[in-house]
């Protein structure tokens, strides 16, 4: 089977920063996207048929994508970039399974570095499965790179300063707010002006967001979250109220909204399920979106060849995925010999003094954006948790009396997380959630193991496997 | 309704026509299919299996599978990730999808 020096999985900030740090070095790297083209969730670049005619009207991070995607491009003719390649398993003896174009292939590798980011924190509440329900990443991702609004009155629920950069998307693109339910304490989000001491541009970011929503008259409750949505087939409208400092609604506080959308942003989950599939070890982390693998400082996982960059070993943003991802290339070029060690350590120093610089602004973002414990308890006996097989809290917590001890029992006694997305959008929920009947720390509770196929493939596909040629 | 494409920023391909259960709606070159039915206001993408509810869009990114549709007789396909193609054929699933043919 052909075996590559260096394959990369995901093509956002880390993954192209890692192949261009391991290129750099002389080294030849093949990416791996779902997409067609390079940038992941935040740089993701126009389709064929768009044309940019302003770029300062689509916001910073496109013209900051715009710059490390140039860097992508000096690399250019070091790195094979395999577009429309959805990876659905690795097996032992460093292989990884994809299908592209309709096909399943797979490859070896000699060095391997995960990068494939993170997606909205799933959080089940009533109507949350209702048409006009989205995650603010997926709004954020039609307002962005399709110009297309989610809907006409929009609601936008979640924590954090994400919220307010979606909102000044929405007003820019001509839509409207309705309003921001912010479920955090935003007096505290002063301390964040402390941690971020030095990070002029992301202040600067933040500057305008604030200053934008108070010019759009978007009214932002502080410590309110959404307690339902509820429609005939579609949002007509949205409950919301006043929440204290665990998340929990305090009584007769409850309004009613009119609104046609709601965008649910309450942080991130890494998408882990590769790099546990990959064997690598995993530790529980509330902070950083749950599990997470276990890293050293050159972005090292527990498996040898496996290195691990970005929000994919933990939710910390952009910025710090491109330090990682190169920190993460520069020392997969150093295990394959093409620097040595000391020429490895030079170049990882100007991405450890940015990575430094960025800790104290993590570790306050971290704090503001953490979960507390009544986001997990909106969901009613008869509301649906595992979207995929239609499964309620209900029959979830009927099938837990029956003394099951972690997820996978309840996978096999329920159907829960058997669908098509894999239990990537219950997992989060259900370990808090199970956690609680049980009367457990969330860490103790084993995850739903990935199995391959991580994605749904045709049997087609499967059936005319083969290696890449 | 109001027009839910943003003007500002881009200049958009060719226009074109995508059929939705027989219905004929606009779609641009580079557009998903799940884009263009936002922008015609067509927000139930599907019906489950068991208890025949509505589903829409969702993470919008490709892992939820709540888009799926029958997209040119292929069940199960993510609106969210197909571009849309001249008078290419968009059908509301109903369950977990029949392909074209199939009995």
């Amino acid at each position: 089977m052909k075996e590559l020096d260096l394959l990369i999985l995901g093509a956002g900030p880390a993954g192209m920063a890692a192949a261009i740090e391991a290129a750099k070095a002389g080294i030849q790297v093949t990416v791996l996207d779902d997409d067609a083209r390079p940038g992941g969730q935040i740089y993701r670049q126009f389709q064929a048929g768009f044309r940019v005619t302003d770029a300062t009207a689509l916001g910073h991070d496109y013209e900051r994508g715009q710059e490390l995607l140039k860097e992508f491009d000096t690399v250019a003719d070091r790195v094979q970039f395999l577009d429309d390649a959805v990876v659905w398993g690795i097996a032992p003896e460093c292989e990884v399974d994809f299908l592209r174009q309709g096909e399943s292939r797979s490859v070896r590798y000699r060095q391997l570095v995960i990068a494939v980011g993170a997606y909205d924190r799933p959080v089940p509440f009533p109507g949350w499965t209702l048409p006009g329900v989205f995650t603010a990443g997926g709004a954020q991702r039609l307002i962005k790179m399709q110009r297309v609004l989610p809907g006409e009155r929009i609601l936008l629920a979640g924590t954090g300063p994400l919220q307010l950069a979606i909102a000044n998307q929405i007003v820019d693109a001509g839509g409207k707010v309705e309003a921001i339910a912010e479920a955090g304490n935003i007096d505290k989000w002063m301390s964040l002006a402390r941690g971020a001491w030095g990070q002029w541009t992301l202040i600067a970011d933040a500057w305008r967001y604030w200053s934008g929503i108070r010019k759009a008259g978007i009214p932002l409750w502080r410590e309110h979250i959404i307690l339902e949505a509820r429609g005939d087939g579609h949002v007509e409208e949205a409950v919301v109220a006043q929440v204290d400092a665990d998340w929990r609604p305090v009584r007769g506080t409850d309004r009613t909204l009119a609104v046609d959308t709601v965008c649910i942003g309450y942080g991130f989950i890494p998408s882990v399920e590769l790099t546990r599939l990959a064997g690598c070890a995993h530790r529980y982390d509330p902070l950083l979106g749950g599990w997470i693998p276990t890293r050293g400082e050159d972005m090292e996982s527990t498996v040898s060849q496996v290195y691990v960059a970005g929000d994919c070993g933990g939710v910390a943003g952009s910025f710090v995925a491109i330090e990682e991802g190169r920190l993460a290339g520069i020392a997969a070029a150093r295990t394959l010999g093409a620097l040595a060690a000391d020429e490895a350590r030079r170049r990882m120093g100007p991405s450890r003094d940015r990575l430094a610089g960025l800790l104290r602004l993590r570790q306050t973002l971290d704090e503001i954006s953490r979960p507390r414990p009544g986001l997990y308890e909106l969901a009613k006996d008869d509301t649906i948790v595992c979207r995929c097989e239609e499964i309620t809290l209900g029959e979830i917590k009927a099938a837990l009396a029956d003394d099951l001890q972690d997820l996978n029992e309840l996978k096999r006694a329920t159907r829960t997380g058997m669908g098509n997305c894999q239990g990537r959008m219950c997992g989060p929920a259900l370990q808090e959630i199970v956690a609680r009947v049980k009367g457990v720390p969330a860490a103790e509770i084993e995850p739903l193991r990935p199995r391959p196929p991580i994605r749904p493939i045709p049997m087609t596909a499967l059936a005319g496997h083969a290696e890449l040629a | 309704m109001e027009n839910r494409r943003a003007e500002k920023g881009v200049v958009r391909g060719r226009q074109f026509e995508i059929e939705v259960d027989g219905r004929k709606i606009p779609a641009y070159e580079g557009e998903t299919i799940g884009a263009a039915l936002t922008a015609a206001g067509v927000r139930t993408l599907r019906r489950t299996a068991k208890h025949h509810h509505p589903r829409g869009m969702y993470c919008g990114i490709g892992l939820c599978y709540e888009c799926a549709m029958v997209i040119n007789g292929v069940p199960n396909t993510r609106v969210c990730q197909t571009l849309a193609t001249p008078g290419c054929r968009v059908e509301t699933q109903d369950g977990l999808g029949q392909w074209e043919g199939e009995r």
